[in-house]
């Protein structure tokens, strides 16, 4: 049981998306903050400090996700978030594998930590959660 | 060329005519780098990519007109300018045809060959912005079809992903007629995302953009990596799958984009194991012909109606029968593989028994100078 609900950060562009997962995280007890876009993604790090964050890569552009992930890795403004866990939640596995995906021997540690399909198995999406929680 | 002074390179085996080009051409602020022979000259040109290269076409060794002939080889965008010596009308028409912008008769005047170069500059000019803008439009259609392909993607994805949500019992526990519903909708959603990607692949492949990543590559380790990688799927379905030879063959290496062949070699994997019977077998030959790495799959399926072969590679087109009337796959997968192995410019061949099997041979160029080993 935990004491503190851990809270997670869902940034996607499709509320009905957002909505599903919500549906997912809160059946297991966590607190869901959301964001559509970089914007408001940056400003719920922020402020809101999550535990941990689910990423849409294609938003408004076609690499926002990355690039939000690369900044939260390596921007001053993002120091207090650096470690934070990263989930990429995509369906464009191709793009996100091949160039953008796990923390390769190029990006160092500006990477995301894990990479998940859409449509998410709901059971995978929390274990994967809980699993990097534990840490 | 935009940030610094135009290049330009004299090949001329006669150092006053390499001199005064030279003196010439620094009086405009305009860079100048010189060759005494036609080799000498080809290596600069691949080194330095001159903006316009300014050649003799008599010189002993390789002569102008051979440099002319590589110069589309090593970059189509240069410019070139031929001097002639005789001033004979045909020289200069024959390196005209072979690719000359202009020439320049000796003896010339530093007037007459600074109108000349600066013609030719203009030239050069309008090709680096004609090729650039080539690039922007390239990358604002490429782009496009992402950003289509993301529009069409993500209401797919969020059904989808509502469907998970009830299956997985969140909202509640659905009964058994409900979750059957909705797996079955999930199915039809699943298709369509399939014909939504496969579409999308084959306006890809509509706009030629594969032949910029040629790459050699091994056909034969991509076949081992695809053998290995659908075995399993092969396996359940009671079919066995390999090389049809005990020895695999050699390296096999072909020029092409690696993961669009990829593509093509595991639809039609793909289609050997799903339409064979059980126990059957699908075998993989790699032979080499003159000129051609040539792959052949063969399968001991139903085989295919021989009024169907002509249409196999036309998109939508199916050959097998529907299942209660639901299309499995999209229909274009063969469409796609044609038009990957067209755009290597290679050939896609089927031929068929009914009742015995049906076989894919796929011929791609070999890569010069390398065959099975």
């Amino acid at each position: 049981m935990r004491t503190i609900r851990a809270k997670l950060l869902v940034v996607d562009d499709d509320s009905d998306f957002r909505e599903a997962m919500r549906a997912i995280l809160e059946s297991a007890s966590y607190d869901v903050v959301m964001a559509a876009n970089i914007e408001q993604a940056t400003e719920k790090i922020l402020a809101e400090r999550p535990d941990l964050i689910l990423l849409d890569i294609m938003m408004d552009s076609l690499f926002d996700g990355y690039s939000l992930c690369h900044a939260i890795r390596t921007s001053e403004k993002f120091s207090a978030a650096r470690a934070t866990p990263i989930i990429f939640v995509s369906a464009v596995r191709k793009i996100a594998g091949s160039r953008f995906g796990f923390k390769g021997e190029d990006q160092g540690l500006t990477g995301p930590d894990d990479y998940l399909d859409k449509p998410v198995d709901p059971k995978d999406l929390l274990a994967r959660i809980e699993r990097f929680l534990a840490k | 060329m935009t940030e610094n002074a135009p290049l330009f390179l004299v090949i001329d085996d006669d150092e006053a005519m390499r001199d005064s080009c030279s003196q010439i051409l620094t009086r405009n602020r305009w860079r100048v780098e010189t060759a005494e022979d036609g080799t000498a000259g080809i290596a600069k040109i691949r080194d330095l990519r001159p903006d316009v290269v300014i050649v003799d076409l008599k010189m002993p060794g390789l002569s102008g007109f051979e440099v002319l002939k590589r110069l589309p080889e090593i970059d189509p965008g240069i410019v070139a300018v031929v001097i002639t010596g005789y001033a004979t009308i045909d020289s200069a028409v024959e390196a005209m045809k072979a690719g000359a912008f202009d020439f320049l008769p000796k003896p010339f005047t530093p007037e007459e060959m600074r109108f000349v170069l600066g013609r030719a500059l203009d030239r050069r000019r309008l090709v680096l912005e004609t090729e650039a803008l080539r690039r922007e439009k390239k990358v604002l259609e490429e782009n496009f079809i992402t950003m289509v392909s993301h529009q069409l993607r993500s209401p797919l994805v969020a059904i989808q992903q509502y469907f998970e949500v009830i299956l997985a019992g969140i909202a509640g526990a659905p009964d058994a007629r409900w979750a059957d519903m909705i797996r079955k909708a999930g199915d039809r959603v699943r298709g369509l995302l399939r014909l939504v990607n496969d579409w999308l692949d084959l306006a890809r492949i509509d706009e030629g953009r594969l032949v910029g990543s040629f790459q050699p590559f091994d056909l034969t380790a991509l076949l081992n990596r695809l053998i290995g990688f659908l075995s399993p799927s092969a396996h359940e379905a009671g079919v066995s799958l390999g090389w049809a030879e005990a020895l695999p063959p050699g390296p096999a290496r072909v020029l092409g984009e690696e993961e669009s062949l990829e593509q093509v070699f595991a639809n039609i994997l793909g289609n050997a194991i799903k339409f064979n019977r059980p126990e059957g077998k699908v075998e993989v030959r790699l032979t080499a012909e003159p000129g051609w790495t040539v792959v052949e799959i063969r399968d001991t399926g139903i085989g295919i109606a021989p009024e169907n072969l002509p249409r196999l590679f036309e998109q939508f087109f199916q050959a097998a029968p529907r299942e209660g009337g639901v299309r499995k796959g999209s229909g274009l997968g063969l469409a796609i593989a044609k038009k990957i192995v067209e755009a290597h410019h290679g050939r896609i061949d089927v031929s068929s028994e009914r009742g015995v099997g049906t076989a894919f041979t796929v011929r791609l160029p070999a890569a010069a100078g390398e065959s099975v080993g």
